[in-house]
């Protein structure tokens, strides 16, 4: 294995229809690219970035996944071990918005049960073609308690704060995770309960 | 003359520069200060002298000189009259060669002229010879030699004619013009049909011999695309001649299986080759660059049989049928309509074939059209012939084809896995002799045969896909399997009861060895299979994929290493529960029955001691009973890890029963022979060495063996040695007190 320069490492799977903009939103926040005529992406796409939060070194894994059908059950081999879901809509397209809950659907399937979900709007840079208010994506977010953002990858709005909002939120549970299994160790040796890591289980 | 006169000026010069001046001498008055500036004074005066006479003697030099100079005149006035010539003589050579460079200027110019009206006039023949040609060759039918004309026509410079038709011969040029434009109509006419009707009458070398001439015309799009068509043709009859053949099912039981993975095989193939035996006579008459329309052509036939192909193996094999009672019964646990997981075994060999055949395929058209494009000029391989030829590639229908199969083949795949598992759990069984039971190793066969397969396919994120299922089947479920397993090995009740304590402990030995397995073949071979499969994978992927993808590859391997880890700590948790109530229970009462044995003794006991052993040949003997039963059942790493357990109990329960016995100066040496005996007889049958974890006892037996308390001081601190003490001050008074004759008073004094 390579030098371990890191304090964490995470997972972070995007997903969401085609054409959303999920391949744009990786590629300007790993490369700082707005590649126009991006085509559909093949089966998954995976990049790596390091960031620097607060001191720690923080690892991200982004996998993007293709939006068609016919990927579906690549992408969905990747929920399960993955630490964040960006859950990806276009503001510009209802229909885009209207799919959510067949995700979510996904999601509650395939994905284990901490993972961290967020919601993000992309394209706002075409704001006078918006088709989904704020509110109403808000009000959904908020009733799935899920954390929501609107972004453009074109203008790079909100993109850096997308997902260095979603490393403090990974390490946050990171932390708290590790507090609350040092509560339930049980002693070495002597310990009749074997606590698992709640990771682990199935759902 | 100058010199003189800064000499003058020199003197000038020291003159008043004289330190002392006359002021100062009148305001003298003393005769000591007098006689002080007299004596400077006269200083200065032979000062003075020395210079002018140093001066004296540089005029006769000086003279020497402006003699010369004075000769030097009347040369000087000699060079100025040349310098003045040599001007004028330029001046004049300058504008001669002006006046010629013009005339040269002048005759190249006529030249290129005359040079044009030479090419002009060529043209201008040519243009007549080319339209006489041409109708001579149409008539004769000789269409290469009329396109040939054509071709020359078309190669004039436009505006070359055009300025032509301007001139005297205006009429005689337009009436060829006329002539020509016409022939290359007809000529496109003529030739289009002929190729039709050869391409209608499947006349190969027709065929090739009108494609040929297209380029000559300027209809390179249309000559690719009939030539295309013509192919295409082709490729159609065989290719259903192949799917009647295939579907007609005249075949051997073998091949039957995989009949659409070789008939999409012998398709693909089919066109690799025409494409091979074509491109030469396209590069040759079409230049470089244009196999990329050639192959677009022939793509969509490729995609229309390729499609054919794969309705059909969706309709006889009843994939789509097969993948919805997959999905049912993976969504819900309800017994419906169930499906063996050893029937899909062919039908998913038989895609992971296929997607591999079209990869293979569409890796041979990436190398081509790129080889062809860099022909042409490799500098000139712009993003947009690589995005055309991605896209080509990627979004062909052949391509979507075959990620729809894998798509639906991945569940599948899933499913065979985690039903195999299943079914190895259920139907584990446990032969005596072996050291593991059959549901590990059935395990790992079925999980590194899912993976393998889905490797077969050559699709990268179909491996990704399964790897990361394979992970999740042997971190969630295997996992909870070999953990229950392992719990049901701990009936607590059992702890008192040597009866079921053997007994369960028999079934522990079987699920630890099952650990045992995992040891060996769990984490070290992970490790293996990750570089294994990593290796397979950069061999498999070097020509088509990029660092992303082995990366990608990687990221998912070292997933399965961190399973493998959690394996190994459950692993160590099997030991400690084996330890605690297998071992613990037995070994406890062996070690406290050494409280039964007085060590207080004299000499006659001791002798007897010495003769009928009280305590330590019996532990002895105790512990190669249980341990022997561990080490025929257990794999040696676990057999190992269980005695360095053992140890670490023994000498903790030695410690505590020592502390509560009582010993004479005999009594002490008793216990030293016995621990040695003891600790000889670890040292066999442990890999570990165990002497670290005997240092406390042997201490302990060491200060039981003194013969007064401050002999203590011998080897304590500054005389300790090279031992290091692992027991504390306190430890040692403790100690020392255990001797029945050492006084209390005396190990209060002790300095320690």
């Amino acid at each position: 294995m390579s030098m371990e320069d890191y304090d964490y490492l995470f997972k972070i799977v995007l997903i969401g229809n085609a054409g959303v903009g999920k391949t744009c939103l990786v590629r300007r926040f790993t490369q700082g690219l707005f590649p126009p005529g991006q085509g559909a992406t093949i089966g998954v796409d995976f990049m790596i970035k390091t960031v620097e939060i607060k001191g720690e070194k923080v690892k991200l894994q982004i996998w993007d996944t293709a939006g068609q059908e016919r990927f579906r059950s690549i992408t969905q081999s990747y929920y399960r071990s993955a630490n964040a879901l960006i859950l990806t809509y276009d503001i510009t397209c209802e229909d885009s918005f209207r799919c959510l809950p067949e995700w979510l659907r996904e999601i509650e399937q395939y994905a284990n049960n901490q993972v961290v979900t967020i919601l993000v709007g992309n394209k706002i840079d075409l704001a006078e073609k918006r088709e989904v208010l704020r509110q109403r994506a808000e009000d959904f977010a908020e009733a799935q308690s899920m954390l929501y953002l609107e972004t453009s990858a074109k203008e790079s709005d909100n993109v850096e704060k997308l997902f260095l909002d979603l490393a403090c939120e990974l390490i946050r549970e990171a932390k708290q995770n590790k507090l609350d299994n040092n509560d339930t160790a049980p002693m070495p040796g002597e310990g009749k309960t074997i606590s698992y890591l709640s990771c682990c289980s199935l759902n | 003359m100058a010199d003189t006169g800064a000499v003058a000026a020199r003197r000038c010069d020291s003159c008043s520069s004289s330190s002392v001046s006359m002021e100062t001498i009148s305001g003298l008055t003393e005769l000591e200060d007098l006689e002080k500036i007299y004596q400077q004074l006269c200083a200065e005066e032979k000062e003075v002298e020395a210079e002018l006479d140093r001066l004296v003697g540089q005029e006769g030099t000086i003279h020497t000189k402006m003699l010369a100079l004075q000769r030097m005149g009347p040369n000087l006035q000699l060079i100025g009259g040349d310098a003045s010539q040599l001007s004028g003589m330029i001046t004049f050579t300058c504008s001669l060669a002006e006046n010629v460079s013009s005339k040269v200027r002048q005759l190249d110019l006529a030249k290129t002229r005359l040079y044009n009206v030479i090419q002009r006039t060529d043209d201008i023949l040519d243009l007549k010879f080319c339209s006489d040609g041409v109708q001579t060759a149409l008539r004769n039918e000789d269409y290469e030699q009329a396109a040939a004309h054509i071709h020359r026509y078309l190669s004039l410079d436009q505006s070359v004619i055009e300025l032509s038709r301007q001139g005297e011969e205006s009429s005689a040029v337009d009436a060829s013009l006329v002539m020509l434009q016409e022939a290359e109509q007809k000529l496109k006419v003529i030739v289009a049909e002929k190729l039709d009707e050869a391409v209608a009458a499947v006349d190969l070398a027709q065929v090739e011999r009108f494609f040929k001439i297209f380029p000559l015309l300027g209809l390179h799009q249309q000559g690719l695309a009939r030539f295309g068509q013509y192919l295409c043709s082709q490729l159609a009859s065989k290719a259903e001649e192949n799917l009647l053949l295939a579907t007609g099912g005249e075949l051997g039981e073998k091949r039957a299986l995989m009949i659409f993975a070789d008939t999409l095989t012998l398709l693909l193939e089919g066109i690799a080759r025409v494409i091979e035996t074509h491109q030469p006579i396209v590069e040759t008459y079409y230049g470089p660059g244009h196999l990329y329309t050639l192959i677009t052509h022939l793509q969509q036939e490729c995609d229309r049989q390729a499609q054919k192909i794969v309705d059909k193996f969706i309709q006889q094999r009843g994939y789509h049928n097969k993948f919805q009672i997959v999905q049912s019964s993976m969504m819900k646990s309800l017994p419906g309509e169930r499906i063996e997981p050893r029937e899909l075994d062919p039908v998913l060999a038989e895609v992971t074939l296929m997607n591999a055949r079209a990869e293979l395929y569409l890796r041979f058209l990436r190398r081509r059209m790129t080889a062809d494009f860099e022909v042409g000029d490799a500098q000139s391989i712009t993003q947009e012939h690589q995005q055309n030829v991605e896209k080509l590639l990627k979004h062909c229908l052949l391509s979507t084809t075959m990620q729809e199969l894998i798509g639906y083949y991945i569940p599948m795949e899933e499913y065979y896995m985690r039903e195999s598992v299943n079914k190895a759990v259920a139907m584990d069984s446990y032969e005596k002799g072996q050291l593991t039971s059959s549901m590990v190793d059935d395990c790992f066969y079925i999980v590194k045969k899912c993976i393998s397969r889905a490797l077969s396919s050559s699709s990268i994120d179909c491996l990704c896909a399964m790897i990361n299922h394979a992970n999740s089947v042997l971190e969630s479920d295997f996992r909870e399997v070999l953990y229950n397993k392992l719990r049901q090995g701990f009936p607590a009740t059992t702890l008192q009861d040597i009866q079921r304590g053997v007994s369960s402990a028999v079934s522990l030995m079987q699920s630890s060895l099952q650990q045992g397995k995992f040891n060996t073949l769990g984490i070290e071979s992970t490790e293996n299979a990750k570089a294994a499969f990593l290796n397979d994978c950069c061999k498999l992927f070097s020509q088509g994929g990029g660092s992303g993808d082995q990366a990608k590859i990687e990221s998912c391997l070292s997933d399965l290493v961190n399973t493998s880890t959690k394996f190994k700590d459950l692993l160590q948790e099997g030991l400690t529960e084996l330890n605690t109530t297998a071992i613990k229970p037995q070994v406890k009462p062996w070690i406290s029955s050494f409280l039964v044995i007085s060590h207080n003794i004299e000499e006659e006991e001791f002798n007897d001691y010495e003769a009928n052993d009280p305590w330590v040949q019996q532990v002895i003997i105790n512990l190669e009973q249980l341990m022997a039963e561990f080490k025929m059942a257990l794999s040696p790493v676990i057999y190992d890890h269980l005695t360095s357990r053992m140890t670490t109990l023994i000498s903790s329960e030695m410690e505590k029963t020592v502390l509560k016995c009582s010993f004479s100066r005999l009594g002490g040496l008793q216990f030293d022979k016995e621990l040695r005996s003891l600790v000889a007889y670890l040292t066999t049958v442990t890999t570990w060495t165990i002497r670290d974890k005997f240092a406390r006892l042997t201490q302990m037996a060491t200060i039981l063996n003194l013969e007064r308390v401050t002999e203590i001081l011998d080897y304590w601190g500054p005389n300790s040695g090279p031992l290091t003490w692992r027991l504390t001050p306190a430890e040692v008074r403790q100690v020392l007190a255990l001797r029945i004759d050492f006084r209390s008073e005396d190990i209060k004094r002790l300095r320690l």
